[in-house]
């Protein structure tokens, strides 16, 4: 197993403009195999110039690892504008110590990515497989798509321990989402696969949805265009169904919405 | 004295083109007709930026053209994140030569659709839209409605021009042929000349959509009592109207594309009009602001791919509104410098955005002082575009007009000026690179 530390130095963000660090070049796949001099000068963008690593980041790396399965990042310091944190990454394991900017998990196909504090908007965005864990909360377009892209998170799982922000899983096509906390407007909206559970409260879920599942535990701000068809039992709870989104027409209604009965 | 005819107004999207003045010692002095008070007190114009200024221990002192193109130039081309905002009420052509400046720099350029239709951009780009000119409108459509907009106050021509009282082809009586509908959330001068007026709950305009389109669509049954404050029965006459329209318009302004669900209440507006197209014929038209917002939309789609809010720090083009828009850039910080051209963010963006404006060096190209002038650190006098400078510009339904030039002036035009910072850039990158 291989540990490597990258600590943001605290005169990168302390100007009057915290320009954004963008690091998808720093992610196991692509730093296994060097050594600590070697991180040093990957390049990360700083603005719109190229910085090497170690003129922004402290660098540390620590035990040796036979893949990128066994390398292991842990980020640390003002991580705020940090953005692309194991962006399409494929194997091997991120720990972010503190709230990450935007696009942490984006694409990624493997690994685990772990978040101890908020992440920004657009976590998990596109995301194809492995594990993205936010302990605090997700801001908006939670596993959702890059602005005019038609599909969003394709597969695996997110979980985000506190609340997450507008349009979760926006056009969500396969994976799982599971949030603690309430969702705000739109969560799967124009879903076409995959599931979302909300264990609080959710506004308008479902818009638009063809296929997939979401379940809400909490209260729910029903849409107008979706038919009650009845009642469940999953894991010995009680849920009213409902099937939607008819606005799309019966045709394309696919969607499944349950909420817990009170 | 000379009358001059034909004038475009050079206010808001509708880009009246039929205005008489009267010019007296280069300046117009009357307008005669054609424009509404909002559009006449731009034509008249008022006091000036007199000369170029730059910032020196906390006051504005006045330079020349070249100095204060020069010292911007050495600040943008230093900068690592600069943003170049505004764009809309100037021509295509100096929008053309921002969108090059922001590509050299490797900065962000954003135009003032972020505050107003930046939504409705978004929303075209997800699900298409069905659209059309305004004389089309003017000619076939028997059912109008304005949703979440007020053109009676903010567009005040809008609806004798184009649409509800104006005498169409296919429309010889005007209003007494044609009906209109307003959905908003309080009663306006619009709203109370409207056949239908749906006042709706704050925040509410997505259900109501959803509900209107599940009608239309044919399943009137699922569809609960009330949505958003507004009874069923109401909703169905609403649907009722569209699908026994011989041509619908809807007109939607800043109600809907600033309030809950933003970009995502104009994506179900516009599957609204397609859930209309069941039933009969219709289009649904932005009702935009400054009267060359979209020609920004326009330029920077042609120049970059994408219509607004294009950064280009890593030196291809990176289109994400909710990251790389002015008002996300300077709200959360990342800018170091900002160019503003032809708008007024001091007064127009959130407090936090403004704040940050103020903390970094700022260029402002602009005709007249405004709050952002207050504490710009170079400011740079332009002509008016419209009045004193041609170009060209696209009216809310796409068309573009030649906006003319009715007086002369000594000012640098805004394409001049942006033309020549470039240069200097140029120059500057240029001489690093030795």
């Amino acid at each position: 197993m291989q540990m490597i530390k990258l600590m943001v130095k605290d005169d990168v963000m302390s100007g009057v403009a915290k320009i954004p660090i963008e690091v998808d070049s720093l992610t196991p796949d692509n730093l296994f195999g060097k050594n600590e001099a070697e991180i040093k000068a990957v390049k990360v963008w700083w603005g719109n110039r190229q910085e090497n690593t170690g003129d922004l980041f402290e660098v540390s790396v620590d035990g040796a690892a036979g893949s990128a399965d066994e390398v292991k990042i842990v980020f640390e310091g003002d991580l705020t504008r940090v953005k692309h944190i194991g962006d399409g990454m494929k194997a091997g394991e991120i720990e972010a110590h503190g709230d990450v900017d935007m696009h942490c998990g984006a694409v990624m196909e493997g690994g685990r990515v772990t978040v101890k504090g908020n992440a920004d908007c657009w976590a998990g965005r596109e995301m194809r497989g492995g594990e993205l864990v936010i302990e605090g909360d997700a801001a908006d377009n939670l596993c959702a798509m890059y602005r005019g892209e038609m599909t969003g998170m394709t597969g695996g799982k997110v979980t985000v321990g506190g609340n997450a922000g507008e349009c979760v899983g926006q056009y969500m096509a396969g994976g799982e989402i599971v949030i603690k906390g309430n969702a705000d407007v739109l969560a799967g909206y124009a879903m076409r696969g995959g599931r979302i559970v909300i264990e609080g409260d959710a506004a308008i879920p479902g818009a638009d949805m063809i296929k997939g599942e979401i379940i809400v535990k909490g209260d729910v701000e029903m849409l107008p265009s979706f038919k009650y068809i009845g009642v469940e039992t999953i894991e010995a709870e009680t849920y009213d169904k409902y099937i939607g989104d008819y606005a799309m027409g019966e045709k394309k209604a696919k969607g499944t919405l349950y909420v817990r009965k009170k | 004295m000379t009358v001059v005819t034909d004038v475009v107004c050079p206010l808001c999207g509708s880009v009246c083109d039929d205005i008489e003045v009267e010019v007296e010692e280069n300046k117009i002095t009357k307008v005669i007709k054609g424009a509404c008070a909002v559009g006449k007190s731009k034509l008249q114009g008022h006091e000036r930026i007199k000369s170029p200024m730059i910032r020196v221990n906390g006051v504005l002192k006045e330079c020349s053209y070249d100095e204060a193109i020069k010292k911007a130039a050495e600040l943008l081309a230093k900068a690592r994140r600069p943003l170049l905002y505004g764009w809309s009420s100037t021509v295509c052509e100096a929008d053309k030569v921002g969108i090059a400046l922001a590509e050299e720099i490797g900065g962000v350029v954003d135009n003032t659709a972020s505050v107003c239709h930046g939504p409705s951009v978004l929303a075209i780009q997800d699900v298409g839209i069905p659209c059309c000119t305004l004389g089309q409108i003017k000619n076939r459509a028997d059912l109008v409605i304005y949703w979440g907009s007020n053109p009676a106050n903010a567009h005040m021509n809008h609806m004798k021009r184009y649409s509800y009282i104006s005498k169409g082809y296919f429309l010889p009586g005007g209003k007494k042929d044609k009906k209109l509908a307003v959905v908003d959330v309080r009663e306006t001068s619009t709203s109370k000349m409207a056949e239908l007026f749906a006042q709706i709950e704050p925040g509410k305009d997505f259900l109501l959509f959803s509900a209107v389109r599940a009608v239309l669509m044919g399943y009137e049954d699922i569809v609960p009592d009330e949505v958003g404050g507004i009874p069923k029965e109401k909703i169905v006459t609403l649907a009722n109207m569209i699908k026994e329209s011989r041509f619908f318009i809807t007109f939607f302004g800043m109600g809907v594309t600033q309030s809950r669900c933003r970009q995502n209440n104009i994506v179900n507006a516009i599957q609204t009009t397609r859930a209309g197209h069941l039933h009969t014929k219709g289009a649904i038209m932005p009702m935009r602001g400054h009267y060359n917002v979209n020609g920004f939309n326009q330029v920077c789609t042609w120049e970059t791919g994408y219509p607004f809010a294009v950064d280009f720090s890593r030196g291809f083009a990176w289109y994400n509104p909710g990251e790389t828009a002015s008002t996300d850039l300077l709200g959360r910080g990342e800018c170091d410098v900002a160019l503003i051209i032809a708008s007024d963010p001091a007064s127009h963006f959130p407090a936090d955005a403004v704040k940050h404006l103020a903390r970094i060096p700022v260029i402002i190209i602009d005709p007249y002082h405004n709050p952002t002038t207050e504490f710009a650190d170079i400011v740079i006098p332009s002509a008016i575009c419209g009045i004193e400078a041609e170009g060209s510009v696209y009216r809310m339904d796409n068309v573009p007009i030649r906006v003319r030039k009715v007086v002369n002036t000594d000012y640098m035009s805004d394409e001049e000026i942006v033309e020549r910072i470039l240069e200097e850039v140029r120059a500057i990158k240029e001489k690093e690179g030795e």
